[in-house]
């Protein structure tokens, strides 16, 4: 299993590519050297003749599958080969059931969950038995059950001879790769055990990508090593400095020092909330209520981040809160407003709403158009527009790319651009729905630094996310959905440290938080407990 | 809510072999076009009935309840307008109400409504790789079939797709209901860019994808699913010969003209 790591444009998809000739057959360019794959040399080989040699399993899976039934879909790839039926058959459940979907031959494929449809990408890439899979960021587009769910999958693929390439840019589901590659702008960083790569905290940073916490928190420390989970990482600390803290002890001190507990003031707002819900209820017709119930209100300047497993509602929540979906029950007020007598254009200027996928409302041909767009529909002066506009394109950092064609940029700065032309409305809660998305350390940081930004001038922040990391270090709020209702709602620092909380949920808390409670502490980033431990060593 | 049509049944059209259902669809076209009375599009809008029961397709057409309304009704009410032979019983200026528009008028919604009939029937009992079956057995190749019916496959999620960019553009401000008519298809224009850039990126994606799986060899592909021949579906074909010369000749008799009179 070979780990492929690399900030975007690093060039790791490409190299992918290379191994069954998606590069150079798909993309224009230069191509030197040779690719050898079992001793063979590809040159001019057709990607569909590789495709039985080497598989390739890509990040989007919705456009990897073509077939109305599972089975069929298993069968494809044998179909274009040429492989007799008989033979199709005997292959199609060993590569269902290798990958967990035994008993799924006659489902729709589109009915089936993100990590449902990514597992049997894999099944019809293992029916052609190939001796090399590559996975091109296989997890990317999916939640946490699903990355949970795919990376089960690959582990226990390895142990059958394949070899795998992983292209990932999460580095602590790589951590038991037997070998990893750093790419950095093309070039080959680093090439070397997974210990030995993923320990060098500062050279992963430099390529822009973000070591795993646990490694982050040793390597504060001084002692350089790689942990591959936090059971390892606790032993290497206890090892290494043997006067730190046992959970039981630490809990006492916690709460006789109102220093350890390290927490930001939280928020008690106390003006007229924006979005006040009671009792709001959601079903469609003739289905089960996909929210059942909730009370609910945020102040401005808040920074509230939204949580839970896909299904529980958090998309259906922040849809009722711009219109796009009307409560079964209950009451929405916006500033004292009745949602319900609202369209949400009208309210537009007052919550905005950036869409998970940028590329689903650029569609101008600058990026001045693209910001300008909202507040013309407002009718507002041009004057004002272009002041505005210029406001906004600073405040996310594209005021350089004013003229640039929107469809051009980076996958981070058609991010950033969805965000300014709904800032441009002036909103006073700014609903984010995975903002993070798909894209890499740097351009997370760029992202999260932007959104907390915003925060301070006032504008409350409801992000929706799956990245534990995320809710930790920049939210102040948490709200778990779970089935419809609100699990939990309250400071992060609270939530982070009752693990009851969140049991039996999908949710997973950083590393780093888990790390802390083995030595009785609360930490929300891999920084604030490296404080705590040196303080206690 | 589901998007495709497909209704998973046994029915003895969901099992008819693909060429046959291939077949069926061109010969409803074909019969379809050569008549224009109401009259003689009658008998094919009641086999389409027979047919939809027999299938148990009935839930998609309650789901289009409204577009064949629509059709039938705007389609008839649009030809009084501009077809004005024979006598008009009421002449209400715009409308030229005579025996002779409203036959012809009906006859065009009649005909539009069983075209999607025929399709929507065709959809409901026939998979996307029968229809590539099909289409292969009947000389079009491989390639081109695939291509065909994995517009048929991609269009809901496109539809999906433009749904989500007219929410986010409407939470934009935008108002898409501005405007006369042809103000407001141009209004579209933030909605159709980003569908069509989204299905470029997409269509890049699911060459390599397809390509990675094998597409594209040389040789003809083998197929998973065996699709025998019944003798029911001989049987079938012939039924669907007599209906299309049947039609042809009501069409070189006269009789699927519109009479003045």
């Amino acid at each position: 299993m070979i780990g492929v790591i690399g900030a975007s444009a690093a060039g790791k998809s490409t190299l992918a590519k290379c191994l069954n000739r998606i590069v150079p057959a798909f993309q224009d360019g230069e191509f030197e050297g040779a690719v050898e794959i079992d001793g063979n040399a590809l040159d001019g080989a057709l990607v569909s003749q590789v495709a039985a040699t080497v598989g390739m399993v890509f990040q989007d899976f919705e456009t990897q599958i073509f077939s109305t039934n599972v089975a069929h879909e298993v069968a494809f790839a044998m179909e274009q080969v040429g492989m007799d039926r008989d033979e199709m058959r005997a292959r199609i459940g060993p590569a269902l059931a290798a990958v967990g979907l035994a008993g799924f031959e006659h489902r729709d494929p589109t009915n089936l969950s993100g990590g449902e449809k990514q597992r049997l990408a894999i099944a019809a890439v293992l029916a052609l038995r190939p001796r090399v899979i590559v996975m091109d960021e296989p997890t990317t587009d999916l939640d946490p059950d699903g990355k949970a769910e795919v990376f089960a999958l690959i582990h226990r693929l390895r142990g059958q001879g394949l070899t795998l390439i992983i292209i990932e840019h999460e580095l602590e589901e790589l951590r038991l790769s037997d070998r990893v590659l750093l790419l950095r702008e093309g070039e080959l960083i680093a090439d070397g055990p997974a210990a030995e790569v993923m320990a060098n905290s500062d050279l992963l940073m430099e390529c822009g990508l973000r070591p795993p916490g646990l490694n982050q928190v040793i390597a504060a420390l001084g002692a350089g090593a790689h942990a591959i989970d936090v059971d390892h990482a606790e032993a290497v600390l206890r090892e290494r400095f043997p006067s730190l803290p046992r959970a039981a002890e630490a809990a006492q001190e916690a709460t006789a020092d109102p220093a350890a507990a390290l927490a930001p003031p939280i928020d008690t707002p106390q003006q007229r909330p924006l979005i006040e819900l009671s009792g709001v209820r959601f079903s469609y017709p003739g289905g089960p209520p996909v929210i059942d119930g909730v009370d609910l209100t945020i102040a401005p300047g808040e920074f509230v981040a939204l949580i839970g497993q896909n299904g529980s509602g958090k998309t259906t929540l922040a849809k009722h809160l711009v219109g796009l979906l009307k409560p079964t029950g209950g009451r929405i007020l916006i500033n004292g407003r009745d949602r319900a007598a609202l369209r949400p254009a009208q309210t537009a200027a007052e919550v905005g709403y950036v869409f998970q996928n940028p590329d689903q409302q650029i569609f101008a041909a600058t990026v001045l158009e693209e910001v300008c767009f909202g507040p013309r529909n407002f009718g507002l002066p041009e004057d004002e527009i272009s002041r505005v506009a210029g406001e906004v394109l600073k405040a996310v950092g594209l005021e350089d790319a004013v003229d640039r064609d929107p469809f051009l940029l980076s996958k981070g700065e058609r991010q950033r651009l969805a965000v300014a032309s709904v800032l441009a409305l002036r909103p006073r809660l700014l609903i984010l729905d995975e903002p993070t998305t798909g894209l890499d350390y740097h351009e997370q940081l760029r992202m999260m630094t932007l959104v907390n930004d915003l925060n301070r001038t006032g504008i409350a922040i409801l992000m929706i996310t799956h990245t534990p990391w995320l809710v930790a270090e920049y939210a102040r709020r948490v709200i778990m959905m779970f089935r419809g209702r609100k699990l939990f709602d309250g400071p992060v620092r609270r939530f982070f440290s009752d693990p009851a909380i969140f049991e039996g949920s999908s949710f997973r808390p950083p590393e780093v938080t888990m790390l802390a409670r083995r030595f009785g502490a609360v930490a929300l980033s891999p920084g604030e407990l490296a404080d705590w431990l040196r303080r206690h060593i | 809510m589901p998007i495709y049509l497909y209704i998973d049944r046994g029915s003895v059209l969901h099992r008819m072999h693909p060429t046959v259902k291939v077949l069926a669809l061109f010969v409803m076209f074909w019969s379809v076009y050569w008549v224009d009375n109401p009259v003689a599009l009658l008998p094919l809008g009641l086999l389409m009935l027979v047919v939809a029961q027999i299938a148990g397709a009935w839930p998609n057409f309650y789901r289009l309840r409204w577009l064949f309304v629509l059709v039938i009704l705007v389609t008839t009410i649009a030809w009084m307008v501009f077809y004005r032979k024979g006598v008009p019983l009421v002449n209400l200026r715009i409308i030229s109400l005579s025996r002779q528009s409203l036959m012809f008028g009906l006859g065009r919604g009649l005909k539009l409504a069983e075209l999607l009939a025929t399709s929507v029937l065709f959809l409901s009992t026939t998979k996307v790789e029968e229809f590539t079956v099909g289409l292969a057995s009947l000389g079009v190749p491989y390639r081109a079939g695939f291509a065909i019916t994995m517009a048929f496959r991609l269009a809901p999620l496109f539809i999906d797709s433009a749904l989500t960019v007219a929410q986010a553009q409407s939470l934009r401000g935008y108002d898409f209901d501005k405007g006369g008519p042809l103000e407001r298809v141009r209004r579209y224009v933030p909605v159709i860019i980003p569908v069509f850039m989204g299905a470029l990126r997409k269509a890049d994606a699911m060459a390599m994808a397809l390509e990675a799986r094998g597409f594209g060899r040389e040789g003809r592909p083998t197929s998973f699913i065996e699709y025998p021949v019944a003798p029911r579906d001989i049987m079938f074909s012939v039924i669907l010969f007599l209906i299309g010369f049947a039609y042809f000749m009501i069409y070189k008799t006269g009789y699927g003209a519109i009479r003045p009179g």
